[in-house]
């Protein structure tokens, strides 16, 4: 289970005593979120109607539908500037789009009667640039939100934060700011700052395209764990590793288009298409 | 409040204003512009000369320019010039230079120490790796300034030494203090002498206000237009 | 150069009749010092939501904004120290302006007043370009994290951006000190203004300007440590 879908060794070596508790460790310690209670709303967590987007005169989004269940792991890929990225910044209103909708959990994204502070903050994202606040310790990136948004006591928005510091491995580092890590232990902080939220989704935008190479096994740890203790996400990557490890379905877009959407076996196996038959096997080339 | 807003006077004295106060306002901005650019140069030379004294005494003179407010250096000089001109010329007393002399040495001295910072900041935000390079190619220090560093820290530096021109002109109403008639000194005679100061002093804010918002405008449309593609 | 130096000056009594010609040079320093603290509290705070305004996806705020900079930065300050002086109370209703004239110590509340928007825009140009020097991605982690716009830039953006600014803010800072003194054409009292009444009335021309010359020097390495001082207090560890 702990295996990295890399040749490249994990960052943490389990039996090298290091001063933190390596991410292994924290992946088998329990599960990083309960699983969130059962809404009233049936249906799938994300569903993507027909939606396009523009910039300017550039269409850079076309007629996008595609559907994330509950509990679901969909991984998201293309070349860049395909518009995956752009695709699932919609999903929490980042981007604006023009034609189409989006609803998450029973709330749609495109509405004037919906309030996207409350819609964002049951969403958590993770960014290609990890985007911690420098100004702040980690401790305070873990809470900040949880006491501004949601208006969690501080003790027990410091509580959860240090409860998922400790699930991604980083316990000792709760006093640093985000300038002393690396960048995949800020990463992995990024990651239990959306947690903290309790969100019922997770979006991921490139999580380690930013990243050393030695880096990109210990961020990709904690996303499966995350995907195996249940929790919906939606997850732009090009490591294909992790796909085949957790993903349900993959989606592979091309100039803004979805162009396969297909279970992960499908996908794999023989995709249709033959721009998806081409983009993989020039990643898998090497 | 408006109610007696006299354009008359503003009309009547556009000549004054225009003809004497404004000559003189571009006169001097002109001046001081040149002759802050060429001792400003200077000043950037040998701070960056690296020669301990020389490189020191730059320093303390651009740093303390900066640091004093340009009406007192405004006074400094007043006074100062004609010491200056006597001990020049051996004389054994002051030399009268008159106020626009003065008012010139004054702004091309205290303009200089701040055209000499964007000097300085111009040339060394040049990266190393491109004397490096032409060096590399067999350059003396002199082709590489003149043909390689020069050329390119000057792209970046013309709109700053334009913006500072702007201030420069905006600055010489500052002669006002020593009674001298640029375009401000000029709308304030009249004003003065009529009794009309809020005609006078909107003409002149509006007039000002024209003038630099247009000269600014340009400098923008400039810097698009010489930027560098990075 | 047949000048008579005579340091001694300093401590003959002023013409004024209450102390000396260096505590007139010190209740002049005093004025500036006053003036710029005070008017520097509006330039920051105005000069702050200015800036914040340019930086807004609102096209509206965008215009106020800019139209404010640019009005404040392409009129001479000595021409909006006019302006403020002689032409407001003017168009004040009467009653109002009359009472802004007999005000005691006019020329200060002008100063400051004066200064302050003055430099407000150019402390607001400093905060735009802070903010946007930042990543872009910053605002947007706010945003995901389901904070307001206005959370954004309290919480994560203005906190960032004052530390990048805070050099360029210090010359600002700095910059409002120097402007004091263009104050004296409307009768402040301030350390240039001293110094030019002391070589009026004692005739000692230098060694006045070298007193203020050398006070004005002092205050700006006191700022500047001050601010040295400020930059290290502030400093995110592992910061860029």
């Amino acid at each position: 289970m702990t295996s990295t879908p890399m040749p490249a060794p994990a960052a943490a070596t389990p039996t090298a005593p290091t001063s933190e508790a390596p991410a292994d460790a924290g992946l088998r310690a329990g599960p990083l979120v309960t699983p969130p209670p059962a809404t009233a709303t049936a249906g799938p967590m994300i569903a993507i109607e027909a939606v396009s987007k523009w910039y300017g005169e550039f269409k850079v989004l076309t007629d996008c539908t595609t559907r994330v269940a509950r509990g679901e792991v969909v991984v998201v890929c293309g070349p860049s500037g395909s518009g995956k990225s752009t695709l699932i910044k919609c999903v929490n209103a980042l981007e604006p789009f023009q034609e189409g909708q989006i609803t998450v959990d029973g709330t749609r994204v495109k509405d004037r009667g919906t309030n996207l502070p409350k819609l964002r903050a049951r969403v958590g994202m993770v960014f290609q640039h990890f985007e911690l606040f420098p100004h702040l310790s980690i401790t305070d990136n873990l809470t900040i939100a949880q006491r501004k948004v949601l208006g969690r006591p501080g003790e027990d928005a410091r509580k959860r934060g240090l409860d998922l510091l400790e699930r991604v491995g980083l316990s000792a580092h709760a006093k640093k700011y985000p300038g002393q890590l690396s960048g995949g232990q800020q990463q992995r902080v990024a990651i239990a700052r959306a947690l903290a939220m309790n969100p019922v989704v997770m979006l991921f935008d490139e999580p380690t395209s930013a990243l050393d190479p030695e880096m990109v096994g210990e961020v990709l740890d904690v996303m499966v764990g995350l995907a195996r203790d249940g929790m919906t996400m939606m997850v732009v990557t090009h490591e294909m590793g992790f796909a085949r490890k957790v993903a349900d379905r993959v989606i592979f877009m091309d100039r803004g288009e979805i162009v396969e959407d297909a279970t992960k076996e499908a996908f794999f196996g023989q995709p249709r298409s033959e721009r998806a038959q081409q983009f993989l096997s020039k990643i898998l080339a090497h | 409040m408006f109610a007696n807003f006299d354009v008359s006077v503003i009309a009547s004295s556009l000549p004054y204003l225009f003809g004497q106060g404004m000559v003189f306002t571009l006169t001097l901005t002109a001046l001081a512009a040149s002759g802050g650019i060429v001792f400003g140069t200077a000043l950037a030379m040998m701070r960056l000369s690296g020669i301990p004294g020389v490189t020191h005494a730059a320093k303390i003179y651009v740093e303390t320019m900066r640091s004093l407010p340009l009406v007192l250096v405004i006074f400094w000089f007043y006074f100062l010039v004609p010491y200056i001109g006597a001990w020049a010329t051996g004389s054994a007393t002051p030399i009268q230079v008159g106020a626009f002399a003065s008012a010139l040495v004054t702004f091309t001295l205290f303009e200089a120490a701040y055209f000499a910072e964007i000097m300085r900041a111009g040339i060394q935000s040049i990266p190393k790796g491109q004397t490096a390079a032409a060096s590399a190619l067999g350059m003396s220090y002199a082709q590489t300034m003149r043909l390689v560093v020069l050329p390119q820290a000057l792209r970046n530096m013309l709109p700053l030494l334009l913006t500072q021109t702007i201030v420069l002109f905006q600055d010489t109403s500052l002669v006002y203090v020593l009674s001298l008639t640029d375009f401000m000194g000029a709308a304030s005679k009249v004003a003065q002498r009529d009794g009309r100061l809020v005609e006078m002093y909107l003409f002149a804010a509006l007039v000002y206000f024209a003038v630099c918002f247009t000269a600014s405008w340009l400098v923008r449309r400039l810097q698009t237009r010489v930027a560098i593609i990075r | 150069m047949n000048y008579n130096w005579n340091w001694g000056i300093f401590l003959e009594p002023s013409p004024e009749g209450v102390g000396t010609y260096a505590d007139m040079l010190l209740s002049g320093l005093s004025w500036t010092v006053a003036t710029a603290l005070c008017s520097w509290v509006i330039a920051f705070s105005l000069g702050s939501v200015i800036g914040v305004l340019r930086t807004l996806p609102s096209k509206a705020a965008n215009a106020v904004g800019t139209a404010y900079v640019e009005l404040f930065r392409n009129v001479p300050l000595l021409v909006q120290m006019f302006l403020w002086y002689f032409v407001l109370p003017e168009v004040l209703p009467t009653e109002i302006g009359t009472a802004v004239k007999q005000l005691p110590d006019a020329p200060f509340y002008t100063a400051v007043l004066c200064l302050g928007f003055f430099t407000a825009s150019r402390v607001a140009e400093q905060v735009r370009a802070g903010i946007q020097s930042l990543p872009r991605g910053q605002a947007m982690a706010g945003t995901a994290l389901g904070f307001t716009t206005a959370q954004t830039y309290r919480h994560v953006l203005l906190p960032n951006a004052y530390r990048i600014i805070l050099p360029p803010l210090t010359s600002e800072f700095l910059n409002n000190l120097k402007n004091t003194s263009v104050a004296l054409t409307i009768g402040l009292l301030e350390l240039t203004a001293r110094a030019r009444s002391m070589q009026e009335f004692s005739f000692q021309v230098f060694e006045a300007f070298t007193a203020a010359t050398i006070l004005y020097v002092l205050i700006n390495l006191v700022v500047i440590a001050g601010a040295t001082l400020l930059e290290r207090y502030v400093a995110v560890p592992g910061g860029r």
